[in-house]
């Protein structure tokens, strides 16, 4: 169950992603929290729920449950916030001085280290596509004494999720070649 | 009167216990009583304070009920919310019992017969009783939204639970960030 099951789950045509998906997970300058915290936000962010399913079980397993609930969170503040945000950028400034009037508090307190949940809502960032979200949070974690290699590894589990959630939906479509059982 | 950027006072007051009275198996009159103190506040809660002049008048019931109803939105914002007035708690009792809108109220009620709070707070009347003033408190103890009505101008519970969702909704996340601003504040943002 987990993390193999997803892995054994990809068809032959996404062998790259079920190798990535092992080699992202094994071997990861971020510390265990960082990592399963962007593995479950990111799972969550690509709204895939075979994904999520199987990553999820294999997180619970790394994070503590507080760590647990606030990538959960962030996958979830950040699936209103880069909508959101995205589209005021995307304005050109045109909004910028109307107040949001949005509950985000959850950023405030997010129940586990700020810069863990920044990170997630990096990669979550990178997920939904908001080049102005993914600066910004790249600026905090950043001067919060995260490493460009760091950054980098948050990316990289974004996009092979992103991937691997890709394939298995793919795969789970009708008429798709079945090898998910 | 204290307002806002003031620090709330401190306050330990004897007051109706909330819920529905009549599931409460009492041996004696204390035992539906409870003390409600500043102290006992929880960290990270905000509180709405609300004071009306007399139990038993007419305009009350409506907007207690009103804050009653609201009690789980309040409660969904961290806020805990607390009903005063200088009535004793036992005529505060008496008109739970009494008011078909007031009997399940979820929400404690207060007595400051000594009238200390409303004397530090400044809303002690002519008539000897609280105006009809309403306080949010930040988890700081500090106030951030004060109102004061005259005579029986009754109050929209709504406003003040808009008023509490705009004092927390801070754009707090660094999405909100804008091309050209010097620097993103890290550590203001990691001290959120």
């Amino acid at each position: 169950m987990g993390l193999e099951t997803l892995r054994g789950a990809l068809p032959p045509y996404a062998k790259d992603l079920k190798l990535n998906l092992g080699s992202v997970t094994s071997s990861s300058s971020l510390s265990e929290q960082q990592l399963w915290g962007t593995v479950l936000a990111c799972a969550a962010a690509t709204r895939s729920q075979r994904t999520l399913r199987e990553l999820a079980e294999e997180a619970q397993e790394h994070l503590s449950d507080e760590a647990y609930e606030a990538a959960l969170g962030a996958a979830s503040i950040m699936g209103m916030n880069n909508v959101f945000y995205r589209a005021k950028h995307l304005l050109n400034g045109a909004y910028d001085d109307l107040r949001a009037s949005l509950r985000m508090q959850i950023i405030g307190k997010p129940g586990v280290e700020k810069v863990d949940f920044e990170l997630w809502s990096l990669a979550v960032s990178s997920i939904n596509g908001c080049g102005a979200c993914m600066e910004a949070h790249e600026a905090v974690v950043r001067e919060a004494g995260l490493s460009r290699e760091q950054v980098f590894d948050a990316l990289r589990v974004a996009a092979v999720v992103a991937g691997a959630a890709q394939a298995v939906e793919i795969d789970a479509a009708p008429g798709a070649e079945a090898t998910l059982s | 009167m204290l307002t806002i950027g003031d620090q709330f006072p401190t306050y330990e007051l004897t007051a109706v216990i909330p819920g529905d009275l009549s599931g409460v198996d009492a041996k004696q009159p204390e035992d539906y009583f409870t003390t409600v103190s500043s102290a006992a506040t929880g960290e990270d809660r905000w509180r709405v304070v609300f004071f009306w002049p007399k139990d038993f008048t007419f305009v009350c019931p409506t907007e207690i009920a009103a804050f009653g109803r609201l009690a789980e939105e309040f409660d969904d914002r961290d806020t805990d919310v607390l009903g005063v007035s200088t009535d004793s708690e036992f005529v505060h009792y008496a008109w739970r019992r009494d008011h078909e809108d007031l009997l399940d109220l979820p929400i404690p009620m207060a007595s400051d017969l000594k009238r200390t709070l409303v004397s530090e707070l400044g809303i002690l009347n002519a008539d000897g009783v609280a105006d009809r003033a309403t306080f949010l408190i930040d988890p700081n103890n500090e106030i951030q939204f004060a109102m004061v009505t005259a005579g029986s101008v009754g109050r929209n519970v709504d406003e003040v639970l808009r008023v509490l969702d705009a004092l927390q909704s801070d754009e707090l996340c660094a999405c909100n960030w804008k091309k050209g601003e010097a620097t993103i504040d890290a550590s203001a943002l990691m001290a959120a």
